[in-house]
C-alpha cells in the first residue's frame, strides 16, 4: 500500500468517514466526525501507521489532509 | 501471582513511572510489578537507579532523563512508542507522574526561581508527559494517568504557597483532563497523601512531627507503600468507573 492510500485509510478509520470524504482540502471541525476527540485519535493513528512522533506544533498545524501530508513529509513520509 | 482475569491485573501492559528512585516511586513501581506490569522506570540519576533494577522482580526498562528536559521526554516517549509493542513490554497503560520536588519557605522569601522550580517539576513536567503518554494510549481507547498530588495542595499549608500551588495547579488538569480524556477511554485520577514518612518529612524534629500527628485521625505518619495502594487501585481495572478522582491517602488529616 502506498502512503496516499495509507493516510487515507487512517483518516477513515481514525473519523469514521468514507474513502471518498478524504481529500486534501478536508478541513478540521467541518465535519462533525472531525472533531477534538477525533483528532486526537488520528493523530494516534498517524503516529502509528508512519511509524512517528510528531512535535505539538505540528499536531496545532493539522488542519487539513494536505497539510497532514506536509507535515508527514517533514518526518521523511513521502507522498 | 496474577491473571488477565484478576481486576488487579496489569499483565501484558506497561506503566510509566516517574521519580523511580524516591520512596514512593519505588513503593509504586514494587506495585506496579507485583500486578504483572512491565515498569518504564524514569530517574535523574543512573547511579541510584542502578542498584534498584537488580532488587525488583519484574520487567523494568531503565529511563534516565530530567523530567523538566523537553526535548529527552520527547526522545523518552518516542522510545517507549516503540518499545511498547515488543511481546515482553506490552501497550503503555498507565502513567504516573510521581516526580516532586517540595520547597518550604514563607512567601516573603520564597524566590521566583524557586517557584518556576516547583511548577517546572510538579506541573508542567507531568503535563507534558501526559500529553505525549495520551497520544499512545488513545491507540489503545484505554489508559489510566495518575498523578501523584498533596493534601497540600488541597488544603492549603502555611509556608508551602509554592508547592501547594504547584499541585493545585496539577489537579486542575487532572480533573479537567478526566473529561477531556474519557471519550478515548483514557482515566486520569490523582492520590493526595497526607503526611507520608519519607525523606521529604523525615527532616521534621520530633516537636514537629507530634504537631502534625494530633491533628491525623488515624494517629501516624504514612508510609511509601500506602501511596503505592492507593496508585495501583487507581490503574487496574478495580477502578474502571473512576475518573477526575483525587484519592486522599492522609489517614484523615484535619488542618
Amino acid at each position: 500500500m502506498d502512503n496516499n492510500a495509507k493516510i487515507k485509510q487512517v483518516f477513515c478509520h481514525a473519523l469514521g468517514i468514507q474513502p471518498e470524504q478524504v481529500t486534501d482540502d478536508l478541513t478540521y471541525n467541518t465535519i462533525e466526525q472531525w472533531d477534538s476527540t477525533a483528532h486526537m485519535i488520528l493523530v494516534a493513528e498517524l503516529e502509528d501507521s508512519f511509524d512517528v512522533m510528531l512535535d505539538t506544533d505540528d499536531i496545532i498545524d493539522m488542519s487539513t489532509v494536505g497539510k497532514a501530508k506536509e507535515i508527514l513529509a517533514k518526518y521523511d513520509v513521502q507522498f | 501471582m496474577t491473571s488477565n482475569s484478576d481486576p488487579n491485573s496489569l499483565k501484558g501492559k506497561s506503566v510509566l513511572v516517574t521519580g523511580a528512585t524516591g520512596e514512593i516511586g519505588q513503593a509504586i513501581v514494587a506495585a506496579c510489578l507485583k500486578s504483572g506490569a512491565s515498569v518504564f522506570a524514569n530517574a535523574r540519576d543512573e547511579d541510584k537507579l542502578a542498584p534498584l533494577l537488580d532488587s525488583w522482580a519484574g520487567k523494568v526498562v531503565p529511563l534516565i532523563y530530567d523530567v523538566t528536559d523537553e526535548k529527552a521526554v520527547k526522545e523518552q516517549f518516542r522510545q517507549i512508542q516503540k518499545m511498547q509493542m515488543q511481546s515482553d513490554i506490552g501497550p503503555l497503560h498507565g502513567l504516573v507522574n510521581n516526580a516532586g520536588v517540595m520547597f518550604e519557605a514563607p512567601i516573603t522569601v520564597s524566590s521566583m526561581d524557586k517557584l518556576k522550580e516547583q511548577l517546572n517539576i510538579n506541573f508542567l513536567a507531568p503535563y507534558q508527559h501526559m500529553q505525549l503518554a495520551c497520544r499512545l494510549m488513545a491507540r489503545q481507547r484505554k489508559g489510566s494517568i495518575v498523578n501523584v498530588l498533596s493534601q497540600v495542595g488541597e488544603l492549603g499549608s502555611s509556608g508551602m504557597s509554592a508547592y501547594a500551588s504547584s499541585k493545585a495547579a496539577l489537579k486542575g488538569a487532572t480533573v479537567s483532563l478526566a473529561k477531556e480524556l474519557a471519550p478515548v477511554g483514557i482515566r486520569v485520577n490523582g492520590v493526595a497523601p497526607g503526611f507520608i514518612d519519607t525523606a521529604m518529612t523525615r527532616h521534621y524534629d520530633q516537636e514537629r512531627r507530634d504537631i502534625v500527628l494530633q491533628r491525623i485521625v488515624m494517629k501516624r505518619a504514612g508510609t511509601p507503600a500506602d501511596v503505592a495502594k492507593a496508585v495501583s487501585f487507581l490503574l487496574s481495572n478495580q477502578s474502571a468507573y473512576t475518573t477526575g478522582h483525587i484519592l486522599p491517602v492522609d489517614g484523615a488529616f484535619c488542618p
